[in-house]
């Protein structure tokens, strides 16, 4: 006996076993299908890694606190922020703790009148993500499902996308009395069409995968193509496109508030207080200071959380 | 090249008992055993190398104790299947695994360094791309499309060698030549998108070598391309090898490519080599249950119309726990101590070693059994009669089918006056390359385009092309079907299966109640092998071949006449290609279906088709009986496909000629191409010259 064979002795008596465990095994062809499963599930990947980050729970926690506020605090509050005091002593008082913002020249409460102004704020612009990604949905999938319809809708967009936006809705506004409607209008006329075109891009890229041509082959109606196919793809986007509209909005209406020509001056809305705030800035700047910073801490955590959200709705980032 | 940011952890490693130590140190000493046959030094060892990823929360572990050697001047091949861990493993001898990947345990030792305890990216560029280079399955990921190829590649001799502008270009343009791209003075100034998939990969090889590396890895650097490009590449690997004296590691899940390059050959599984020789003892004895039935399935070895062995189940995912050896809930032949104790490994000869429990003497008697079992089967196989077209019916009749596309303004034909016919019960394959029309026709037949088609397409007599009635359309989506090529893309990701394989019952209202439906499903699904309560599971719970099937039974219980399959297993792994081609088959019999089979290449198509077509470039340019196609193949492109198919076998494949095509060939200017018959049932598209070579061949 040589050497490796020895070696080779060694190793078989080293690894022997219970001889009963060398009969073949019982076999079944179901359970080796079930090797391959995996436990992914797309919304609990993107609400996990969505929340993983601890600056969106803070944010999620910030954002719910301010909404909570803006439609609580006008029910419960005994205060009327529309109450003019004619004592000249309750003018204008720096922030104190019963005015936790201070009071305006007319004695108003301005922390009262911050929650009245985020209310009416946030109305508007829930309306108009609303209508700007309800719209712009409908549209682009019309204008990514017909091929017709395509250089239409590009002049359009086109041309609505080049008068500088500022322009449009300064005049819009001018032209029709200021009112909730009226601005409304003007921004909802002209909101949809970015979104429209962002749904058609999506569409485009998921009209021709292979699963709806299989639909196509199985003879499924355009109804239940839109429904089932379709939407449920981009779901994730109506979301993130929402959450972003918000902030824009907000801005547009303070923007326009501050050049004059938003809500009617007696309406409580952050873009009015802003723009009162501006008249006394240099004796009281926190008349107009704290409205800015709410709205500002409004706006940021609607984008910041939009684009994180967009973020963990991209399955490559599922890790 | 994606940067690795990770940050090390110190590697902890788990107290081993003497009995784990033993059995490692035995493992070490059967892989050592090859080492007097190989041509060279050993460059690179790598040994019960451990990746774990963190993957949503989970903590999983890719590689499972992995060793391997990489010799001088050899050709590795690491076989396996998607998910088994083979370009985990060789990323690892970069340095470049996922941020979310690391190595916890195990050696790996080159030029006197182990690797494995690198931790700072200054170590890892001292090896990645010097002295271990790599080229990626798509060449566009590793190509800047905003820069010339020229200064891509001339930028990393800068790099590397700190030499000037001017000399780096000559260089540049010296290796263009190297692997085989024409003109490289003009090709220099180009951008990657001006230049076809081959000659992007050929880029890739050419930034790969830039730096002399000493080990080049392939991962999969064929499988995006052609089965015609494939061979080209293939050959300029080898060529390059033997010039540059270069160790290749080849990843790739194509046996025919590895008898094609390899000379040692490592067969991985779920994360560990489970059968390691030269490329002869993995052909010519295979050892291990896995390596045995990859080879027994593939359809080049098959026996048409009897079942093709096929593996069962689905590979495993990371998220199975793994007890005993990882291939035994899918082996039909496994023995009980594979489900409880982990197999070790066995050397079989001092150049191949297997990690099987069969090979222990203890289970000598059921080996050979088993070994016998097998070459009875093979042998009680008859081949199916060919089939009869005497008496045939068409299905569909084909005559001029044009299809047009309009890209940036000028008009394209994707399929340029194709005429066929298919008769009922048969399978006609079409076969070409991607681009050439192939899958256009199919779907031109199924209707998904309908105003850019020209010509006419009859189903059962009557015209399907152009306008039809809502219950015309009704019938055809009842009588025709389409299966697909990509199980990742065409099932609905947001469906559940249940509605996914209900859609079409939906449309028609095919059911008369609720239990009816889902019993409908459920008898599909199980006709298709999967269990009934799978109806409630979303596709990306399935594995590709799971989903295949899903896709099959979506189309079937339409009860259709005729089936289109678009490439249904070119996407899957080999392991589940013999089930699909099986279940098509199986369905074929016992619904007397026919189907029109597109395919890219020819070697799982003879297995299963009646009659073959060749197209390319919108012209159908062949059409015989499938045995007759193989056997007196006509045209140049013909005669060229066939070349280039991968053989399983080492003993022909590694010397074999490549057959090349030049469309260019061909001079139509005078004298007009027609698509005529030039024996009964052999069609061909050739001028009256070129018709007239071809009798000679025939008579000849």
């Amino acid at each position: 006996m040589n050497h490796s064979e020895k070696k080779l002795n060694s190793l078989h008596n080293s690894l022997m076993r219970d001889p009963a465990l060398f009969e073949p095994a019982e076999f079944s062809a179901m359970e080796s299908e079930k090797t391959g499963a995996s436990n992914y599930s797309y919304w609990r990947s993107t609400l996990r890694t969505f929340f993983k980050s601890k600056a969106v729970i803070a944010l999620c926690v910030l954002v719910s606190v301010i909404l909570l506020m803006s439609f609580l605090y006008p029910v419960f509050s005994p205060i009327d922020p529309t109450k003019v005091s004619i004592n000249p002593l309750d003018w204008n008082h720096r922030p104190s703790f019963k005015h936790p913002f201070g009071t305006d020249a007319l004695g108003r409460d301005i922390f009262a009148r911050a929650w009245y102004g985020c209310r009416n704020s946030f109305i508007l612009a829930f309306c108009i993500a609303l209508s700007d990604v309800g719209i712009g949905m409908i549209m682009g999938a019309l204008w990514g499902y017909n091929k017709k319809l395509d250089p239409i809708m590009i002049e359009v967009y086109n041309i609505m996308t080049n008068v500088p936006s500022t322009v449009y809705l300064v005049l819009l506004a001018y032209i029709m009395n200021t009112s909730f409607i009226t601005l409304f209008i003007s921004m909802a006329s002209r909101g949809w069409i970015v979104e429209a075109r962002f749904f058609r891009n999506r569409i485009l890229s998921i009209r021709d995968a292979e699963y709806n041509i299989a639909s196509q082959c199985l003879g499924t109606p355009m109804r239940r193509i839109a429904t089932r196919n379709i939407i449920p793809h981009i779901i994730s986007l109506i979301i993130m496109e929402a959450a972003l509209c918000i902030p824009y909005s907000i801005g547009s209406e303070v923007f326009l508030g501050f050049v004059g020509v938003g809500m009617p001056v007696d309406a409580i809305t952050l873009g009015n207080m802003v723009n009162h705030g501006r008249a006394s800035f240099t004796l009281h700047p926190y008349q107009m200071l704290l409205p800015a910073a709410v709205l500002c801490i409004i706006t940021v955590a609607f984008y910041y959380l939009g684009n994180k959200f967009a973020d963990a709705s991209d399955p490559r980032n599922h890790v | 090249m994606k940067k690795n940011k990770k940050t090390v952890l110190p590697i902890e490693k788990a107290e081993l008992t003497p009995e784990e130590i033993e059995r490692i140190e035995r493992e070490r000493e059967i892989i050592d055993q090859s080492a007097p046959y190989h041509k060279g030094e050993k460059l690179l060892s790598a040994r019960n190398v451990k990746v774990n990823f963190n993957l949503r929360g989970a903590e999983l572990t890719a590689i499972r104790g992995a060793s391997l050697d990489v010799y001088e001047g050899e050709t590795l091949a690491i076989v396996g299947e998607s998910g088994s861990g083979k370009s985990v493993f060789t990323k690892t001898f970069l340095g470049m695994l996922d941020k979310n990947g690391r190595i916890t345990d195990g050696e790996l030792w080159f030029h006197g360094e182990d690797m494995a305890q690198y931790t700072s990216e200054e170590q890892w560029l001292k090896v990645r791309g010097k002295k271990i280079a790599m080229v990626f399955q798509d060449p566009m990921t590793s190509l800047n499309p905003v820069r010339t190829i020229g200064e891509q590649i001339a930028e990393v001799i800068m790099w590397h060698f700190g030499k000037s502008h001017d000399e780096a270009k000559k260089e540049t343009i010296e290796l263009l030549h190297k692997v085989g791209i024409q003109d490289p003075e003009k090709r220099y100034k180009q951008y990657p998108g001006e230049f076809s998939g081959g000659m992007r990969q050929r880029v890739v090889i050419a930034t790969a070598i830039a730096c002399r590396p000493e080990i080049l890895i392939c991962d999969e650097p064929t499988t995006a391309l052609d089965v015609t490009v494939q061979a080209q590449v293939l050959d300029l690997i080898k060529s390059l090898q033997k010039e540059l004296k270069m160790s290749v590691v080849f990843i790739t899940h194509d046996l025919g490519v590895v008898a094609n390059v390899a000379d040692w050959v490592a067969v991985m599984y779920a994360g560990k080599i489970v059968e390691y020789g030269t490329v002869h003892d993995i052909f010519k004895s295979p050892e291990h249950p896995y390596t045995k039935a990859l080879l027994q399935s593939l359809p080049q070895l098959g026996t048409k119309g009897n079942d093709l062995y096929s593996i069962h189940g689905t590979p495993p995912s990371l998220f199975k726990t793994i007890k005993g050896d990882a291939f035994a809930p899918r082996n039909a032949d496994a023995m009980k101590i594979d489900f409880e104790e982990e197999p070790p490994v066995f050397p079989v000869s001092e150049t191949h070693w297997a990690r099987t429990w069969l090979l222990s003497p203890q289970a000598k008697d059921y080996r050979e059994a088993l070994i016998k079992r097998d070459a009875e089967r093979k042998e009680n196989q008859i081949p199916e009669e060919p089939f009869d077209y005497t008496n045939a019916e068409k299905l569909i009749t084909v005559r001029d089918l044009s299809v047009k596309f309009k890209i940036a303004g000028s008009t394209f034909r994707a399929v340029d006056g194709v005429s066929f016919d298919i008769y009922k019960g048969e399978t006609l394959s079409l076969v070409g390359e991607s681009g050439s029309g192939k899958t256009t026709i199919g779907r031109a037949i199924m209707r998904i385009y309908t105003n850019n088609v020209d010509g006419e397409v009859k189903f059962n007599g009557s015209k399907i092309t152009g306008k039809l009635s809502r219950a015309d359309k009704k019938k055809l989506h009842m009588q025709m079907q389409m299966i697909f090529q990509d199980p990742m893309a065409s099932l609905n990701e947001r469906a559940k299966v249940d509605y996914i394989i209900s859609e079409g019952l939906y449309n028609y209202h095919l059911f008369e109640n609720e239990e009816d439906r889902i019993a409908k499903v459920e008898s599909i699904l199980s006709e298709v092998g999967l269990t009934a309560e799978f109806i409630s599971r979303f596709p990306h719970e399935f594995s590709g071949g799971q989903r295949q099937r899903i896709g099959i039974a979506r189309s079937l219980i339409m009860n259709p006449d005729f089936l289109v399959a678009d490439e249904p297993i070119s996407a899957l792994d080999v392991s589940i290609r013999a089930q699909v081609i099986n279940l098509l088959n199986k369905m074929k019999r016992e619904r007397s279906l026919t189907y029109l089979f597109i395919a890219h290449d020819l070697s799982a198509v003879r297995f299963i088709s009646d009659r073959i077509a060749v197209i390319h470039k919108g012209h159908l340019v062949e059409l015989a009986p499938a045995e007759e196609l193989f056997a007196h193949p006509l045209h140049p492109y013909t005669k060229a496909l066939l070349s280039a198919v991968p053989q399983p076998n080492p003993d022909t494949e590694r010397d074999k000629v490549l057959v090349k095509y030049d469309p260019d060939m061909h001079d139509y200017s005078t004298d007009k191409p027609a698509w005529t018959e030039i024996t009964p049932g052999h069609f061909i598209y050739a001028n009256a010259k070129e018709m007239e070579g071809y009798m000679n061949e025939i008579s000849r």
